[in-house]
């Protein structure tokens, strides 16, 4: 009664096995491999596969383990070298993945994939003209978007960011209609503050039906830096019916009045937005007539340690950025530093200022509730802005603070608006730019609630926008006495 | 062919019986026959012969042979068994009972007779005498496979369900290739409440014996069970290569995938199920339904219509055969296919609920008409006495809004839902998804999902299961997106999900006409004030229109009305052929007849089948056949893409266009509708009202016609409305998804207070 017969052809599963690969169906080909493996010694193609079969299922060590036996009994299979390369690539190891394919050009001296590895890996190991010249070779060869995108990225970190778009938009007028190469040149551009030109490869993108939560929501970004909020909400709009689960995607939904807000920005949200603005933030914000570290900086000449002619001591500047607060407090006898953000690319623009003891790439959050240490001054300069709700912030900030330390804090103010109606749930409001504002009561109540109290409160402009002063409050509160 | 006997082969009854063993019983009988011809009377020559003649399909003269032998050698055992199985394969149960019981007074311990006569006692439900014999069977053959998986259909069939388990595990490890024990043994892991743990063993067997088919057809029964559907289909999948393709697995996976709603996938596998066994109504039919599915309705009538011409009226076959016929536009004739099918199973909701599903698409069809036909297939639904519901009925607090679909995806219920969902107000209500045939790749359903605070997969689930669920889940309004249509669930409404039931889109043509749908929604254009008496249910008008559009994010840039390039007007109609009707059709027909130029294009599924297409076409009787083009399927861009070769829509009737018409709209591109009584007729009438183009909406068939002929005479209008009717859309209460959750959000909680007082005046239970 129904006993089956079992297939017993391993070059036939194999190939069973790789069309449900190439089909992602990578649970189907599990059990076919397994039997292929069963029925006869592994053959190349079949230890490729399972290396396939490895990496879907994010087992990188398992695909390199495959591999190093695969490639001691066969040290000369080109197929084998690339691809340890390229899983060493994935691991990290970039000085192995540069090994394997080096060899593998040796193998195969005319393989333009083996040149696009070579230069991956350069381009990971900082040895930038060596890896523009081997990107350069294979994109010449092949019109392969990865290898492109490595050149434009390869270029840009080189200080060519024109050559970098132009590597991008040269293969979009060939036809390339990929999103992801839309969408590096469309970073390029907004990093570069051609928002128009965004806007445009955007379109492009669109008239091509390339359909991409993350092309609308970079569209949605240069539209409201052009001011085009009405526009700017649309493609939030369709960005978030694209990626309804993403909550970088639903906040700037949510903050175009598309979607509810949540409690906070999400941590992806500030790590792409500053990484994406920290080469001009800086010069941005000037712009802007923001202030709020210089402000910072006159409250704590106020501390009475300080007016004693006494060191404060160490500082942690939450949200540090590009390191402002370090440079407007530097003639103050205060520190060591240390900074923590989200943003690497913001961190190593703090870094060049070589003020900071350290710099730690963190969730303030994370950072608050991940460490042990007490400080004497904490700030957050212009970060309170990206939360909502306060009240576990706060509380997490006074169990870091030693009994008689500052915080000091920035925050915009929630205003009615221009029919006198309160936005947001009358304790903050998310608004277009993706920042909270925050009602005074409501503050109040949570510093209370935190254990803190405000020893200074100064109404302050946090920044100009449109010609107006955002106003806003600078905060020095203090754990409140038992 | 005969087979050959050579003086210097073997003697006739030593040929006869190497070839009976080979399997090779018609070659076989030549040499046997002559064998006894020649006076050979031995009793294992005429026993030899007799399995021969019985193979071969002459079993009279088998059994007489037997019986001879039998009587010739009362203490063998052989001859009786023998005639034993041939009465049993000849469906002669009661004659084989009686002779397998023979067989065991000469033999007791004689095994294949024990199970074989167990087999027989569980087919006539002696359940208990056939678990006695097996027991005793199988501690004479305690390695025998089919014995102890017999045992463990007896231990099924007499409750024992824990025992059945042990059974059907032990036969399991005596052959552990056997997928039919192994999916008993699944089963009875089901059965057994022990699914998580019978799965635990499944993948610890897995481990040494990863490739076994059958173990995994036994796991992917249970990890559909589980809910793993996606996984289920994967470890199906891998079974059928590696076991291959065997037939048992095969129907798993194609049954599978139909429940899963992977239409394209079910379909090549249940066509590969019913090419290899061409026998089986069963099979030809699922694939006919597989058919239809992915929109081959032609070839599913065809397959149908054989299948009826074979083996005669059946039911199941008639249902799908009306529903492919209408899908052909073949309203008429797929009306009275469901009338016959009711007529053969008058009791039955499936062939009413044919009737339902094709009625609406007949002219002339009327709302009393349809509400009766609603009423007869709603009253015909099984009913179970359910305990009393126990939501708290405080009017104000947060409410757990269910919508029960098949289709929350990208599909008219998902594209004209999805935006009204989202938007309802997260602290006052609270949505589960109660769902068939999920698909979370589909961006649509990932929606929803989003969106729900509960996503509940309902498709392994028996009606009674669902609504044990629903209850369980503390559902307080059920939302059906369903309708009678393909993977509906409306059924299970019958016995109350919710203590508030509403019908809303999907297969929403009319009224459900279910006692238990408390409310349908809608809107003053598709139900004005005085066709309440239309409807069983109570109506629920929202403000604006009944349906939120969420126009997808790629559709293409308006152009220009191509009538200003091409120098003629281009009609257009997008929708199914199920809504084109021979009247309708006779209205284009004058439409065209007076704009001599003009042309109409006419695209959806079906006319992706060349004789489809053909025959559409030869319907325009008059009319140049360069005048109507026919085009079929496309991905959902281009489809948008393709109102750019259109001037105007001409709604069809008496179905109007629902999605479609909203979907012309956003290219920019008006539709011209003839509204009827039914709720179907007009859903075009309350998009276009509710975008603000009431003036597109006329008033009889002759204002249809001049309408037409009047829109297309002005190409600067025409021009001007393209240039901004998307951001008109867009800005109208048809778009406004935030505006119509808060509606959907206001009319939802006025039914709930409704409820409320009605159980605090004590009107309900």
């Amino acid at each position: 009664m129904n006993v089956i017969s079992r297939a017993a052809d391993p070059d036939e599963l194999c190939r069973q096995a790789i069309s449900c690969l190439d089909t992602g169906r990578g649970d189907v080909a599990r059990p076919i491999l397994a039997a292929a493996r069963a029925l006869a010694p592994p053959s190349p193609k079949l230890i490729l596969a399972e290396v396939r079969m490895a990496l879907t299922e994010k087992q990188f060590h398992q695909a390199v383990a495959l591999l190093d036996s695969a490639l001691l009994a066969a040290p000369g299979h080109l197929d084998l070298r690339k691809r340890r390369a390229e899983v060493r690539h994935s691991l990290g190891d970039w000085e192995g993945a540069a090994r394997d394919a080096a060899e593998a050009i040796t193998l195969a001296p005319a393989d333009c994939d083996c040149k696009a590895l070579l230069g991956m890996a350069l381009l990971e190991l900082g040895l930038l003209p060596a890896a523009i010249a081997c990107l350069r070779e294979a994109a010449a060869a092949t019109s392969n978007v990865r290898y492109l995108e490595a050149l434009s990225r390869a270029l840009e970190a080189a200080g060519d960011a024109a050559a970098a778009l132009r590597v991008l938009t040269d293969a979009i007028a060939r036809g390339e209609a990929k999103p992801s190469l839309f969408n590096a040149a469309i970073v390029l551009n907004i990093r570069r503050r051609d928002f128009v030109q965004a806007v445009d490869l955007a379109g492009q993108a669109g008239a091509l039906g390339i359909a991409d939560a993350g092309t609308f929501s970079l569209k949605g970004h240069a539209l409201c830096s052009l001011g085009c909020h009405d526009e700017a909400a649309c493609a939030y709009q369709d960005a978030l019916k694209l990626a309804p689960e993403d909550p970088h995607v639903r906040h700037l939904a949510a903050a175009q009045g598309c979607a509810s807000p949540g409690p906070r920005a999400p941590a992806g949200f500030l790590k792409r937005s500053f990484d994406l603005c920290a080469g001009w933030i800086e010069a941005h914000l000037a712009g802007l007539g923001y202030r709020i570290p210089e402000l910072a900086c006159d409250v704590l000449r106020q501390h009475p340690s300080i007016r004693a002619g006494n060191p404060l001591g160490p500082v942690l500047d939450l949200g540090c950025g590009t390191g402002l607060v370090a440079v407007a407090l530097h003639g103050l006898p205060v520190g060591p530093f240390t900074g923590v953000d989200i943003s690497p690319n913001m961190l190593a623009q703090a870094r060049t200022k070589r003020l900071y003891a350290e710099l730690r790439e963190a969730d303030i959050t994370d950072e608050l509730r991940g460490g042990k240490a007490s400080w004497p001054l904490i700030i957050a300069a212009d970060v309170i802005s990206y939360m909502g709700e306060l009240g576990d912030i706060l509380h997490d900030i006074r169990a870091r603070l030693v009994p008689d330390g500052w915080f000091i804090f920035s925050v915009e103010s929630l205003l009615p608006d221009r029919d006198g109606v309160m936005p947001g749930n009358g304790a903050w409001a998310l608004q277009r730019q993706g920042r909270y504002v925050h009602a005074h009561d409501y503050l109040y109540d949570c510093i209370a609630a935190a254990g803190l109290r405000v020893i200074r409160q100064d109404r302050c402009s946090i920044r100009r926008e449109a010609g107006a002063d955002v106003p806003g409050l600078l905060l020095t509160t203090s754990p409140a006495r038992a | 062919m005969n087979a050959t006997v050579q003086p210097d082969l073997p003697p006739p009854d030593i040929q006869g019986m190497t070839l009976l063993a080979a399997g090779d019983f018609l070659q076989a009988l030549e040499p046997l026959r002559l064998a006894l011809a020649r006076g050979d009377t031995r009793p294992s020559t005429v026993l030899n012969l007799a399995i021969a003649e019985d193979r071969a399909g002459d079993r009279l003269r088998a059994h007489r042979l037997m019986r001879i032998v039998a009587e010739a050698r009362p203490e063998w055992d052989e001859p009786v068994l023998r005639l034993a199985e041939s009465l049993r394969a000849a469906g002669d149960h009661a004659g084989a009972e009686q002779a397998y019981r023979q067989a065991l007074r000469i033999n007791p311990d004689r095994i294949e007779a024990l199970i074989a006569l167990s087999g027989q006692l569980l087919l006539r439900g002696e359940a208990a005498e056939a678990r006695d014999l097996l027991l005793r069977c199988c501690v004479l053959a305690p390695r025998n496979a089919e014995a102890w998986n017999t045992l463990g259909l007896a231990f099924r069939a007499t409750g024992a369900a824990d025992l059945a388990l042990d059974a059907f595990a032990t036969a399991r490890s005596h052959d552990p290739g056997n997928v039919g024990y192994a999916l008993h043994l699944a089963d009875a892991a089901l059965a057994a409440g022990d699914a998580e743990a019978a799965l635990q063993r499944l993948e610890q067997a897995a481990a040494t014996d990863g490739a076994n088919p059958a173990l995994l057809a036994a796991r992917g029964v249970i990890l559909e069970r589980l809910g793993r559907r996606q996984d289920a289909i994967h470890v199906l999948e891998a079974a059928a290569v590696l076991g291959g393709n065997d037939l048992t697995i095969q129907r798993l996976l194609g049954n599978l995938l139909v429940r899963s709603g992977n239409a394209a996938r079910a379909e090549a596998v249940l066509r590969d199920i019913a090419e290899r066994d061409p026998d089986s109504a069963q099979a030809r039919n699922d694939h006919a339904a597989a058919l239809m599915r992915v929109h081959r309705h032609a070839e599913a009538r065809e397959i149908l219509l054989q299948l009826l011409e074979r083996d005669g009226p059946h039911v199941s076959v008639m249902c799908n055969l009306a529903n492919a016929t209408a899908c052909l536009g073949l309203q008429a004739e797929a009306v009275a296919v469901a009338r016959r099918a009711i007529e053969a199973d008058p009791d039955a909701p499936h062939p009413r609920r044919a009737l339902c599903n094709t009625l609406p698409y007949l002219h002339g069809t009327t709302g009393p008409e349809l509400l009766a036909a609603m009423q007869a297939c709603s009253s015909r639904l099984p009913r179970i006495a359910q305990p009393p519901l126990g939501n708290t009925p405080d009017p104000e607090r947060r409410l757990n809004v269910g919508l029960l679909s098949g289709t929350l995806r990208s599909h008219p219920v998902g594209w004209l839902t999805v935006a009204g969902i989202e938007t309802l107000d997260s602290a006052r209500f609270a949505v589960s998804c109660l769902v068939q045939n999920s698909a979370l790749h589909d961006p649509l359903a990932r929606r929803f999902h989003a969106a729900a605070e509960r996503w509940i997969e309902v498709d392994a689930l028996t009606d009674d299961a669902l609504v044990a669920t629903a209850r369980a889940a503390g559902i307080d309004i059920l939302i059906d997106l369903g309708g009678y249509g393909d993977a509906s669930r409306i059924m299970a409404c019958a016995n109350r999900l919710a203590p508030v039931q509403v019908k809303w889109v999907g297969m929403q043509a009319h009224t459900s006409g279910l006692a238990e749908m408390d409310w349908f929604i809608t809107d003053r254009w598709e139900t004005p004030p005085g066709f309440e008496a239309l409807y069983s249910e109570r109506l629920l008008r929202l403000p604006d229109g009944y349906v939120c559009y969420s126009p997808p994010p790629y559709a293409p840039a308006v152009k220009p009305p191509p009538a200003l390039s091409h120098g003629h007007i281009t009609f257009g109609c997008f929708n199914n052929i199920a809504k084109l009707t021979p009247e309708l059709i006779e209205a284009w027909i004058t439409i065209l007849n007076r704009i001599p130029d003009a042309r109409l294009i006419l695209k959806t599924h079906q006319l992706t089948h060349p004789e489809t297409a053909a025959r559409l076409r030869a319907c325009f009787k008059g009319i140049a056949p360069d005048r109507i083009e026919t085009r079929g399927s496309s991905g959902h861009r281009v489809f948008m893409g393709e109102y750019d070769d259109v001037d105007i829509v001409l709604d069809p009737f008496p179905y109007s266009g629902g999605l479609t018409t909203c979907e012309a709209l956003w290219m920019g591109v008006p539709t011209i509708t003839w509204p009827g009584a039914i709720f179907a007729s007009r859903h075009s009438a309350s998009h276009l009202s509710n975008a603000g183009l009431a003036d597109w909406i006329a008033p009889t068939l002759p204002d249809y016609i001049a309408m037409a002929v009047e829109r297309a005479a002005d190409l600067p209008a025409l021009a001007a409305l393209r240039a901004d009717l998307r951001e008109r859309v867009r800005l109208s209460p048809l778009c406004d998804a935030p505006r119509f959750g808060r509606n959907l959000g206001a009319a939802l909680r006025e039914i709930w207070r409704d409820w409320c007082s009605r159980r605090s005046d004590g009107h309900l239970d």
